[in-house]
């Protein structure tokens, strides 16, 4: 795989940025966070039926395109680009990515044509921490489990919930529906409106042991999540650029063009210096996944650092260059600041990141 | 095999045929990441010799015409053997500037005998090239340039086809041993600063040419200081047309930059992500969670870069134009290479500050290992990254070209544009020709 965007990823490129223009624009989203919704149910049901987004990984044989993790990282872009609300990351990349590294061929062919059509959603409650939180009791068919666990992705709307739990030595990942009995969610309050998360609490909860390789299936969930993460954050850097570009050579300042001046140019000469590295970076990862499963986790875990860190500079760099209006509640820079700051602690934050590469490098 | 074999092949065997003469044929890089690499501290003799074999087996020139002594192929095939070289240390650092600066810009702006009589014995390493264009008064501002060439007619009064050259020029890799010099002269004062100046021709050996070298920060003297007295130019010396030498200058620079930002990641490398944890673990320095936090963003950062330098290489190689993002590369690597210097401070701590150079590899006086010749380079390097966020242009001439020319910001106010240069206020040079 070339690191240029290949002939059909360009179609689907295109495709998905209609897409979110026509359906799916910034005062939309708007509507959306005043009306306290996670994301648009017509939306979702648009994306994943007539665009495909969620089974995009997942195999044909489960209801999915088989299309790789090179094309849905593209679709993420365009999507991050437009902080499009959805439960994409939790249901077609955590939950899919770990009943895909499981042992559970009947759970695969119960769950994944949903999850590829969108008619169910699922999460994997994961955290940066790792969980751990939450103990099993009882095996196969017949466990339960006991505990809490925040803040999990998309943990209010799902219907089924892949939950890991301490389990003897190890660890177990179960399967639990959500209108299972002991299991109560609570929607938070986020720092990011466009991201819903929620926090879950098992009451010696029914659910399903599934049987595999659990630190395995969780590992790769991880660098999946690294991976779908960054995808959608160069798309949100991508934004901040070219609104801030835009800006400065509009906005006029002491007889200039305020991108004439230095303490402009030079601002915006790094951000496009920081999305070049990390869209390389991305696009390096993204190749890893589909090609180069030995180098994967450390380049999904160098497209996190050279990504998160950088977006949410370019957030706050965003406000700053477009002065004052950029910091009022009208103008969209501090909806991407909000959603840069988020994904910047989310499922492993900075220093979390370095460590896990730290471990992959051997050092 | 003859250099006209290898036309026909496609770019994987050419590849595959790359890497097997390397093999053969060159060597590796340094293992104790040195900073003295094979490739720079061979003699001259030596580096003609290994030029001259690899110009016969193929690999020079390779996307020149091959009227001029090149291969004739494309970018595909040139983007297979750098990639594939790499991994060797190759002993051609005198030609570097030559083929990669000169060579280029005479191919595309100078006549049809400087092609024929320059370019053929640039590649086979029998004529070695440096590139004069800053002065003492213009480094960012090299358009301010005071070198000046003044026609001439045989008799020496002005007028005529044949140009004094008189002036200073700084920072010139390679003069010392170079053949020839492609330098900038103004020859227009009359003219706004860009459009009064002339690119030309130079014989290094020719009367009134002086070569002293320039001591650096770091000690040594990579570069020169050369002064032109009264220096003759013939009418063949110009480069394109006359007050035209800037246009070829861009091009020019345009190119080293694309090097130098793509260079910073290589092997060997004292500050690289590979010799520095190396080094820490043999120090015991390795372990401690803050040094394994900046060691990952150390190799993030360089994959990074390294990952950045092949999208372009991609994009060069499928015909596309990189324009300007080669300063972006150029920004990138210099800032790698401080942040580099940082976690070097940061990870080996006092034991760079002051380390037994007579011992080496745990037989150090005091029974603990002190690794005095590693560490010797890291400090070398570490005093050498101020340097290279300057060389090429410095940081903010690269955020002015990339905030001008990738992004299409609106230009810098720019006083001087359009004022004639005999009029201007340059650099800190009170007469041309002070010395």
């Amino acid at each position: 795989m070339s690191l240029i965007l290949s002939a059909d990823e360009q179609a689907l490129r295109d495709s998905v940025r209609r897409f979110v223009a026509d359906r799916s624009p910034l005062p939309a989203v708007r509507e959306l966070i005043a009306a306290g919704e996670p994301y648009d149910r017509g939306v979702w049901k648009q994306l994943t039926a007539q665009l495909g987004v969620a089974g995009l990984t997942i195999p044909e044989e489960y209801g999915g395109a088989g299309a790789g993790h090179a094309a849905l990282a593209v679709a993420l872009q365009e999507l991050g680009a437009g902080l499009v609300p959805s439960p994409l990351l939790a249901s077609a990349v955590l939950a899919a990515g770990a009943l895909l590294r499981l042992d559970e061929e009947a759970a695969r062919q119960d769950l994944l044509p949903g999850i590829a059509s969108g008619e169910l959603v699922a999460t994997l409650a994961i955290t940066g921490g790792g969980g751990g939180r939450i103990t099993a009791a009882g095996t196969g068919a017949q466990a339960t489990l006991t505990g809490e666990l925040a803040p999990v992705l998309n943990g209010a709307q799902a219907d089924m919930l892949l939950v890991p739990a301490a389990a003897g030595d190890g660890v177990g990942i179960y399967l639990v529906d959500a209108g299972a009995r002991g299991l109560t969610r609570v929607a938070l309050t986020t720092a990011d409106p466009t991201r819903a998360l929620a926090r879950i609490r098992l009451d010696d909860t029914p659910a399903r042991a599934l049987a595999g390789d659990a630190a395995g299936a969780l590992a790769a969930a991880a660098d999946l999540a690294n991976l779908a993460l960054a995808a959608e954050q160069c798309g949100a850097m991508a934004a901040c650029l070219a609104m801030t570009t835009e800006y400065a050579k509009l906005r006029v300042a002491f007889g200039q063009p305020i991108g004439a001046f230095q303490g402009v140019k030079h601002r915006l000469a790094d951000m496009e210096t920081a999305w070049e590295l990390a869209h390389a970076t991305l696009r390096a990862a993204a190749r890893s996944a589909d090609e180069e499963p030995d180098s994967f986790a450390a380049d999904a875990s160098v497209a996190r650092v050279m990504i998160s860190g950088p977006y949410f500079t370019a957030a706050a760099d965003t406000i700053h260059l477009h002065g004052g209006i950029g910091f009022t509640w009208e103008h969209d820079a501090h909806l991407y600041y909000k959603n840069a700051l988020s994904g910047k602690v989310l499922l492993g934050g900075p220093g979390d990141q370095l460590d896990r590469l730290a471990g992959t490098l051997g050092i | 095999m003859s250099p006209q074999g290898i036309g026909a092949r496609t770019g994987e065997k050419f590849r595959d045929r790359a890497r097997a003469w390397l093999v053969e044929n060159a060597p590796r890089h340094s293992a104790d990441g040195g900073s003295e690499d094979a490739g720079n501290s061979a003699g001259l003799d030596a580096q003609r010799a290994f030029q001259a074999r690899l110009y016969d087996a193929g690999f020079v020139g390779i996307t020149w015409p091959a009227e001029y002594g090149g291969q004739g192929l494309t970018n595909a095939e040139q983007i297979a053997f750098s990639e594939e070289a790499r991994h060797f240390s190759l002993p051609v650092g005198a030609f570097i500037i030559g083929l990669g600066m000169p060579g280029p810009t005479i191919l595309e702006c100078g006549s049809e005998e400087q092609k024929k009589r320059y370019l053929p014995p640039m590649l086979r390493g029998e004529e070695i090239w440096c590139q004069l264009f800053s002065e003492p008064g213009a480094g960012s501002d090299v358009a301010s340039l005071q070198a000046s060439a003044v026609r001439v007619k045989g008799d020496g009064e002005v007028g005529g086809d044949t140009w004094v050259f008189n002036g200073q020029k700084v920072w010139t890799s390679g003069a010392q041993y170079s053949d020839y010099g492609a330098v900038l002269a103004r020859t227009d004062p009359a003219q706004p600063k860009h459009r009064g100046i002339s690119m030309f021709i130079v014989d290094m050996r020719a009367p009134g040419v002086t070569v002293r070298p320039l001591r650096v920060a770091t000690g040594s003297a990579p570069f020169n200081e050369v002064f032109f007295d009264n220096v003759r130019l013939g009418p063949d010396a110009l480069i394109g047309a006359e007050n035209k030498g800037w246009d070829a200058a861009v091009v020019m620079l345009r190119n080293e930059r694309v090097a130098i930002g793509t260079m910073t990641a290589s092997r060997g490398n004292p500050l690289g992500f590979e010799s520095l944890r190396e080094l820490a673990a043999k120090l015991g320095r390795a372990s401690d969670p803050a040094a394994r936090r900046r060691l990952a963003e150390l190799y993030a950062r360089e994959r990074s870069l390294a990952q950045f330098g092949r999208l372009l290489r991609e994009e060069a190689m499928s015909g596309r134009s990189i324009g300007a993002r080669g300063s972006v590369a150029k920004l990138a690597g210099a800032e790698l290479g401080a942040f580099a210097a940082d976690v070097a401070a940061d990870v080996l701590g006092d034991a760079i500050a002051g380390y037994d150079s007579s011992a080496d590899h745990g037989s150090a006086a005091h029974g603990s290992a002190d690794h005095g010749s590693e560490l010797r380079a890291v400090v070398t390097a570490i005093v050498a990254v101020p340097g290279g966020a300057i060389a090429g242009g410095t940081n903010e001439i690269q955020r002015n070209i990339i905030g001008e020319r990738v992004l299409g910001l609106a230009k810098d106010p720019g006083v001087d544009r359009a004022t004639p240069f005999n009029q201007l206020r340059v650099g800190t040079q009170k007469r041309q020709g002070a010395s």
